[in-house]
């Protein structure tokens, strides 16, 4: 097997990474007609297993699953939560030969070995459905040729996609349909209904390629979702321990602040953000972010690079050759960091407070989502995509931090995620040192207003505000933000 | 003669920059127990945390504690509405997930959260026990907070406070979703613990109350003013007391078929645990149901299962509007045709909704508003939103307002659609007696066209007089089924 992307000829290459179609809801009326009657079978049932199949099954679709051997006779989590649930579970044997769509919600680094398994006893003329194209575009994986290869791809963890269904909502979805395995022309009808009985329709959906998701996703979490998240925040707290603010203030300032500063940025977009600060606040986040671009954008850069050429993959299987050798190597230094280390204090922290005093933060996610976008632009991923991997998804791992630090973040993200965030965040660092030793407390640990006047230059800021709204991710995302109807506050208390 | 427990000079008090206290002043002495009735809105909660100094604490307030008491010298606050959090601090549940076995075990168990109170206020762990078996709690000890129904969720707030036993303890709608037997059972333990030095203030509207109230007051124009027992009345100037919408009074039920709901021998269970036994019941269209039960009977089980919000339904022969549940229908389709209000759905709503969106959101059976509803249902919603006199609150956020507001404009979302089925689970929880009235009355007049209806209601006379059949659940259940003597509707 060889990486599939690598073996498009370059018109083709863009043209797959060009695939990107946000969907009216018109495209929707059929319902799940595409998938009534049919035998869905889950393979896995973990995060996403179980509450898709749960989403589906609601929605009046016949599903069931099918788990390894072991995971069936040691009666694991996943067996009890399909069977406690009602669903028949089976062995692939069993359940396989039967399926009109199998629906692979393994870890990613099970996909070849599950795909190899499964393969051999699916019918013929009988789909095979991922939630991420990792082993189709990555790994190349080869599928028979009478099977149909389609993804949906929820842009929530699962138990979002469960509690937003029940709310009578659902989650941004991405859907594709592999060209190489689409032999009787369902795929897209069939990728439609299935969305449909997930919910994703209700919440906006993109026509995708495999290739421009995989190719996004993997730049969206490693820079600005992940590796930058735990970038700033390490740097954030050395450095208010380092000028003597108090050790658990600033844990809990940086614990939650990114929470809160995204909070802003998932409704009003990086001008909401920025419109959070103060007059002053924002000249300055806007002078020091326009810095941390300049620094960082060659890193952005080598990480899109090596993820298209297939580079970044390659290494990162090693890894996994290697048992993981410098994903555990690198999560368990992450463990014995100091902020890691200290408990947010028992402070009270004004939710504007948290803008006031961490300033340095929403430059840095200026900085970041601006850079993440404009690099995936520019390698040839369309506006719309680069917006979901960039600033769609920034406060969903926000969230997890807030919940448990970095720590929680790297254990909830994919593995993928969390070993691009780790390479992100060792070159990222050396390349702040300057930067940082400029950095002093008003504008993380302290109120940056605090002993200023607060009068700026009528021009100044008028020039800023038309450079920060007229941002193309500005721009294309407040016209899908408006497409998603009522975003709701999705995972903040 | 001792200092006044607590002694509030011109007090004036805000609620989301609306003045709702205004140079109010309040003494209260020793051995006094206060109840603080009157209408939603008037102020109640407010001045309840001003005095436990929940948020903010105000000079003008005094309190003092007798230091000999071996009590515990504080104002102990207990919410009219039960919060938590899961286990890594967040509140982001769904009304459905504690049906979801996997999805209950992220919340602190009864136990671990008994523990931690005890431990925080150094309490005596062999006392907790009488108390628990006084509500009927003790089985529950080892379910997670999900778990727990909302009267479930009320008696765990009562256990602690009386478990504390503080010098002053503050009851927010006490009684409610509690079941009759509850209800005396804590007024019972209310006299013990007063007796034993604890002060009370409660606001209720009830009626039946601990006989060691000794004053009462209500709050007018954001000053206290004390009455007497017999003065009591609810002079509300917004009930719905106007004519009700057309399109709701003059729209024809078509039932989807003979038969609205149709189980055979249904069982639910977690585990070991059985919640619902061979259950057998028949609901045919037209037909006005009561369901009766105590707290912890499985009566929200039950109607969990018909609202299609029970993962457990696909296993078992059950049959809903006509078809069997599990034969490729959606539970949208389901909820279509259902109307429903239930102390959870209340509970679990999306807070960050404006009455108005929350109202439309009954249309799609949402919790909050996803979609553009078009001109007829904007505009029959805005008929509602008069009809329950909500207009000055259309805009305003659902979290802005008193439970006893949001109560109404949830009503007016279960009813907006004009349902074929109405489950009315415990409706007139946190409104008052006039309210009550009202809403009763307009079910009965919804349900002369053909409505089929399910209600469950802790008291007899508060139900609808349309009621005809009654089903009586006990320990997961039926004890009995039987039909009602046909009581004159009120007019
Ligand atoms: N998590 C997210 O936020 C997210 C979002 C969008 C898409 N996705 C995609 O969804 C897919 C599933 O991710 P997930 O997070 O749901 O994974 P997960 O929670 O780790 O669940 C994996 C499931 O697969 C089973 N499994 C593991 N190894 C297996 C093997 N070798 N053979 C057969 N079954 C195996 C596990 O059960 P046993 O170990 O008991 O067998 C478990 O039920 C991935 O492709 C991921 O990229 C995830």
């Amino acid at each position: 097997m060889s990486n599939y992307f690598n073996t498009l000829p370059l018109r083709e290459k863009l043209n797959q990474l060009g695939v990107c179609d946000f969907m009216d809801s018109s495209e929707f009326l059929d319902g799940v007609n595409a998938l009534k009657g049919k035998k869905l079978v889950i393979v896995g049932c973990g995060a996403q297993g179980l509450n898709q199949g749960l989403n589906l099954r609601d929605s009046g679709l016949n599903v069931a699953y099918t788990l390894r051997k072991e995971a069936i006779e040691g009666k694991r989590d996943s067996w009890k939560n399909a069977t406690e649930n009602n669903f028949t579970v089976g062995t692939y044997e069993e359940l396989i030969p039967t399926a009109d769509v199998v629906i692979n919600l393994t870890p990613d680094k099970q996909h070849t070995a599950v795909v190899n398994a499964v393969m051999p006893l699916m019918k013929q003329g009988a789909t095979l459905l991922y939630s991420h194209g990792f082993n189709i575009v990555e790994e190349g994986m080869q599928i028979r040729k009478d099977i149909t290869v389609i993804m949906v791809a929820p842009k929530c963890p699962g138990s979002e996609v469960r509690a937003e269904y029940v709310r009578g909502f659902g989650v941004p979805t991405l859907i594709a349909v592999h060209p190489e395995n689409d032999p009787e022309g369902k795929g897209l009808a069939q990728a439609k209904a299935y969305c449909v009985g997930t919910g994703g329709h209700r919440a906006g959906v993109l026509k995708s390629s495999f290739v421009a998701e995989v190719k996004s996703d993997l730049m969206g979490e490693q820079t600005i979702l992940c590796g930058l998240l735990q970038t700033g925040s390490i740097l954030s707290f050395d450095k208010m321990v380092e000028k003597g603010i108090d050790a658990g203030y600033a844990s809990k300032l940086v614990q939650y602040g990114v929470e809160v500063i995204t909070e802003a940025l998932k409704h009003g977009g990086v001008s909401g953000m920025m419109d959070r600060l103060s007059n002053v606040a924002k000249v300055k986040a806007f002078e020091i972010s326009e810095e941390l671009k300049d620094i960082m954008r060659p890193l952005f850069q080598k990480h899109q690079d090596d993820i298209m050429s297939g580079e970044f993959s390659r290494t990162m299987m090693e890894d996994w050759a290697a048992g993981d050798k410098n994903l555990l190597a690198w999560r368990a230094a992450t463990g014995e960091t100091a902020f890691e280390k200290t408990p947010a204090g028992d402070v009270k922290i004004g939710e504007q407070e948290y803008f006031d005093n961490y300033t340095l933060m929403v430059a840095f996610v200026r900085a970041g989502v601006e850079l993440a976008f404009e690099t995936m632009v520019q390698a040839g991923i369309k506006p719309e995509s680069a917006y979901y991997e960039s600033l769609h998804e920034t406060p969903l791992i926000a969230n997890t931090i807030a919940r448990k630090k970095l720590f929680e973040m790297n254990r909830v993200i994919s593995d993928t995620a969390e070993y691009g965030c780790y390479l992100f965040d060792y070159a990222c660092k050396p390349l702040l040192a300057d930067f940082m030793t400029k950095v002093d407390t008003d504008l993380v640990g302290k109120n940056f207003n605090e002993g200023k006047d607060g009068s700026v230059d009528n021009r100044t800021l008028i020039a800023i505000n038309e450079v920060l709204r007229s941002h193309e991710v500005e721009v294309v995302g407040a016209r899908l933000r408006k497409a998603m109807t009522a975003m709701k506050s999705i995972k903040t208390a | 003669m001792s200092k006044p427990v607590v002694h509030i000079t011109n007090l004036n008090l805000k609620y989301r920059n609306k003045p709702v206290l205004q140079d109010l002043n309040w003494t209260i002495n020793a051995n006094e127990n206060w109840l603080v009735c009157g209408t939603s809105g008037s102020g109640k909660t407010s001045l309840a945390k001003a005095i436990a100094r929940i948020g903010h604490s105000y000079s003008n307030i005094e309190t003092s504690f007798n230091p000999q008491s071996s009590l515990p010298a504080l104002a102990y606050y207990v919410a009219n509405w039960f919060q938590f959090k899961d286990l890594e601090g967040q509140s982001n549940f769904y009304y459905q997930q504690r049906y979801n076995k996997q999805s209950t075990e992220t919340t602190a168990t009864v136990k671990a959260e008994l523990e931690s109170f005890g431990k925080k206020h150094a309490l005596q762990f062999n006392e907790v026990d009488g108390i628990l078996a006084a509500l009927g709690f003790s089985e529950l000890k080892n379910s997670t907070l999900i778990q727990l129904s909302s009267g479930e969720h009320k008696k765990l707030q009562l256990v602690k406070a009386l478990w504390l036993k503080p010098q002053l303890l503050i009851l927010d709608l006490p009684y409610n979703g509690l079941d009759v037997l509850s209800r005396k059972n804590l007024n019972l333990l209310l006299e013990e613990i007063s007796e034993a030095g604890s002060q009370l203030i409660l606001i209720s509207n009830e009626t039946e109350l601990p006989s060691c109230i000794n004053r009462i007051a209500t709050i007018e124009e954001g000053k206290l003013v004390e009455i007497s027992a017999d003065e009591r009345s609810w002079n509300d100037i917004e009930t719905f007391d106007k004519q009700v919408p057309t399109f709701l009074s003059e729209a024809v039920i078509n039932a989807s078929s003979e038969e609205i709901i149709k189980m055979i021998n249904v069982n639910i269970s977690y585990g070991e645990k059985q919640v619902l036994k061979d259950i057998n019941w028949e609901v045919k269209a037209g037909e006005k149901w009561v369901l009766h039960g105590h707290n912890g009977s499985g009566k929200s089980t039950l109607l969990s299962l018909i609202c299609g919000d029970h993962p457990q339904a696909y296993a078992n022969d059950f049959h809903l509007f006509g078809n069997k549940r599990g034969s490729g229908e959606s539970i949208w389709e389901i909820k279509e045709r259902i109307g429903l209000i239930s102390p959870e759905l209340h509970w679990y709503f999306d807070p960050s909704a404006t009455v108005w969106q929350s109202i439309v959101s009954g249309f799609y059976d949402s919790s909050g508003l996803f979609c553009d509803p078009g001109y007829s249902k904007k505009a029959q919603t805005d008929e509602l939103i008069h009809y329950f006199g909500l207009d000055e609150y259309k805009n305003t956020l659902m979290n802005e307002l008193p439970l006893g507001k949001q109560r109404l404009a949830l009503l007016a979302r279960t009813i907006v659609k004009n349902p074929e089925l109405l489950i009315l689970d415990e409706p007139c929880q946190g409104l008052d007696q006039q309210q009550t009235l009202h809403f009763n009355k307009l079910v009965d007049e919804l349900c002369k066209n053909g409505t089929t209806l399910i209600y469950v209601g802790h008291f007899e006379s508060q139900i609808p007089g349309c009621i005809e059949k009654r089903i009586l659940l006990e320990n997961g259940e039926v004890n009995s089924v039987e039909i009602l003597h046909k009581k004159p509707i009120l007019t």
